[in-house]
């Protein structure tokens, strides 16, 4: 990310109006590679054809921000891959971290991770000091920590519905749980800052916060993701594109002040939800619009959802999650064309 | 003496909260008084678990909520299978699901799974990762009504259509119902690929279940 697209980020989060209303995306391994001509399994393990995907991508689409910017991942294996988590590969399909914990008794075995020594995470730092002279020789820096939230994390080490059933069979474990995930977050999340000192975003994914009620939230996200994004960083950058109608209202109080949410909620409702208190980042349809359909429905859709608002300020136009796979170049143009004609 | 339809309403009540020590009581218990093990079925867990499913509808409940009253009619068919056979009652159809091959997620074919056999359904569940040999032999080892194809990744839909396509291979698609549902599914994609129905939630998958049903 260049610094003005930095910059247009900053005011947008502040409630400051940009015209044209910005454009941006979150682009990582389900789509950049495939568009780009590469595999997933090329991407993750070649440093040039990573670089080059993503320097690709932000030259074709040079009006629009994309999120987070040289995202060093390995899918879903990234953080639970210091977990000791078993990561599996396929040369074009999503890694999957298999779990760690048989049951929800085996947390009081689970040891805090180091983030500088275990898993993936040296070579998720790795690649990018490798990368970081080309990067900036190309105009960008390196802005965002990024790390899966704590539900998130914790549902790969333990399974989604076990975990998710564990909330409410033994709910003091799974706190010990979220503690210790919690704990190795600060501390990866601090470390990729002390490494990168252009940082100045925390970017946490974590769509398990929207599988629970209000109440679940309140006990069982809140104080974790209050802790993960409590470190002093100009944007709070939030991605759940699972339903966040009990959880949109408390995300402000964890210090989120940027969400990518999905489609299931209307850029108002979630206005009226959060109070017009966090940048929205949405929603045009990732698969039924953006992938699948034509430039024609693209526009029709951006237009419709700006018609639909009184208010522009802090609204960042995306599709409601992250870019989805085989959105083709036509569409992602018609996208932002159409909110530079309508918002100019 | 049969135990009058009324008294089920502890169990119903422990199902939708998903206390599942006491949803196998009150299911003991009921047997015990005389109900019958279809009753069971009949007036408690399927009323209890479309209860679940309208709250879910309605944003009442969430996952955990969904997924322990669930486990709470799981543990009731455990009690109940053999008494069914026993009995020789016939479940409403016989449906076989999975996560098809190369995706590893169960969450929304585990609830799918819950919900079918709330609703009064015999379930083979044959976990995740299925390649179509295997949803074909499940078929063939017995009359199966409905085959259920669940996928949570983009990358993974196409082997949707692919277990679909051996079906029509193995000459056997005419036999069976199949539908499909997970977080990347639509309908549109349902149609595209040759299925029969598709669900957009857990809850509603029953009322597809059934409907399919009566059109074999």
């Amino acid at each position: 990310m260049n610094d003005q697209q930095w910059n247009t980020l900053v005011s947008v989060v502040r409630g400051e109006v940009v015209s044209p209303l910005p454009t941006a995306f979150i682009i990582d391994s389900p789509w950049l590679p495939n568009w780009a001509g590469h595999t997933i399994l090329d991407y993750f393990t070649d440093d040039r054809i990573f670089l080059d995907d993503n320097l690709k991508a932000m030259r074709a689409f040079p009006e629009t921000i994309m999120l987070p910017g040289f995202w060093s991942e390995y899918g879903m294996c990234t953080e639970p891959s210091a977990f000791g988590s078993v990561s599996m590969w396929g040369e074009d399909e999503f890694p999957f971290a298999k779990k760690v914990l048989r049951s929800p008794l085996e947390v009081e075995l689970l040891e805090k991770p180091n983030p500088r020594k275990h898993g993936l995470l040296p070579f998720v730092i790795k690649r990018l000091q490798h990368l970081q002279p080309e990067i900036e020789k190309a105009g960008h820096k390196i802005r965002f920590a990024v790390a899966r939230g704590p539900l998130n994390i914790a549902s790969f080490l333990m399974g989604t519905p076990e975990f998710l059933e564990a909330i409410k069979t033994h709910p003091e474990l799974m706190h010990r749980l979220l503690d210790i995930v919690t704990d190795f977050l600060v501390e990866w999340i601090a470390y990729q800052r002390e490494v990168f000192p252009t940082i100045d975003g925390i970017f946490l994914l974590d769509d398990i916060v929207g599988f629970v009620s209000r109440r679940d939230c309140e006990k069982f996200a809140l104080p974790y993701l209050q802790r993960a994004y409590a470190a002093d960083v100009t944007v709070k950058f939030f991605h759940n594109d699972a339903p966040c109608k009990a959880s949109a209202p408390l995300l402000e109080s964890a210090g989120i002040n940027l969400l990518n949410f999905g489609t299931q909620h209307t850029v108002a409702d979630m206005k009226s939800w959060t109070n017009n208190r966090i940048a929205l980042m949405g929603n045009i349809p990732p698969r039924d619009v953006l992938a699948d359909g034509t430039p024609e429905d693209v526009a029709r859709s951006v237009t419709e959802m700006l018609n639909s608002l009184d208010d522009r300020s802090r609204l960042i136009v995306s599709c409601g999650g992250g870019m989805p796979p085989h959105a083709p170049t036509e569409n992602i143009r018609a996208l932002i064309t159409t909110v530079e004609e309508l918002t100019r | 003496m049969e135990k009058p339809i009324q008294d089920l309403s502890a169990l119903r009540h422990a199902v939708i909260e998903g206390d599942v020590p006491a949803s196998v009581t009150a299911a003991r218990t009921a047997l015990e008084e005389g109900v019958q093990p279809i009753d069971v079925i009949s007036q408690g867990i399927s009323p209890a678990m479309a209860e679940v499913g309208k709250l879910f509808e309605e944003g009442e409940y969430f996952v955990p909520e969904l997924l322990m009253a669930a486990r709470a009619t799981k543990e009731i068919f455990v009690i109940l299978r053999p008494l069914l056979a026993q009995a020789g009652s016939k479940p409403m159809a016989h449906v076989v699901l999975g996560t098809v091959q190369g995706d590893l997620h169960d969450i929304g074919k585990n609830l799918v799974a819950a919900m079918l056999e709330g609703g009064g359904f015999e379930v083979t569940d044959l976990g995740v990762d299925v390649p179509p040999e295997t949803f074909i032999a499940a078929v063939k080892k017995r009359p199966v009504q409905i085959v259920g194809l669940s996928a949570l990744l983009t990358t993974t839909m196409p082997a949707m259509k692919t277990t679909i396509e051996a079906f029509r291979a193995a000459g056997i698609r005419e036999q069976i119902k199949i539908m499909v549902g997970g977080a990347p599914v639509t309908s549109k994609y349902a149609e595209t690929i040759g299925a029969d129905g598709y669900s957009e939630t857990a809850a509603a998958s029953v009322d597809l279940a059934r409907r399919l049903v009566a059109a074999c």
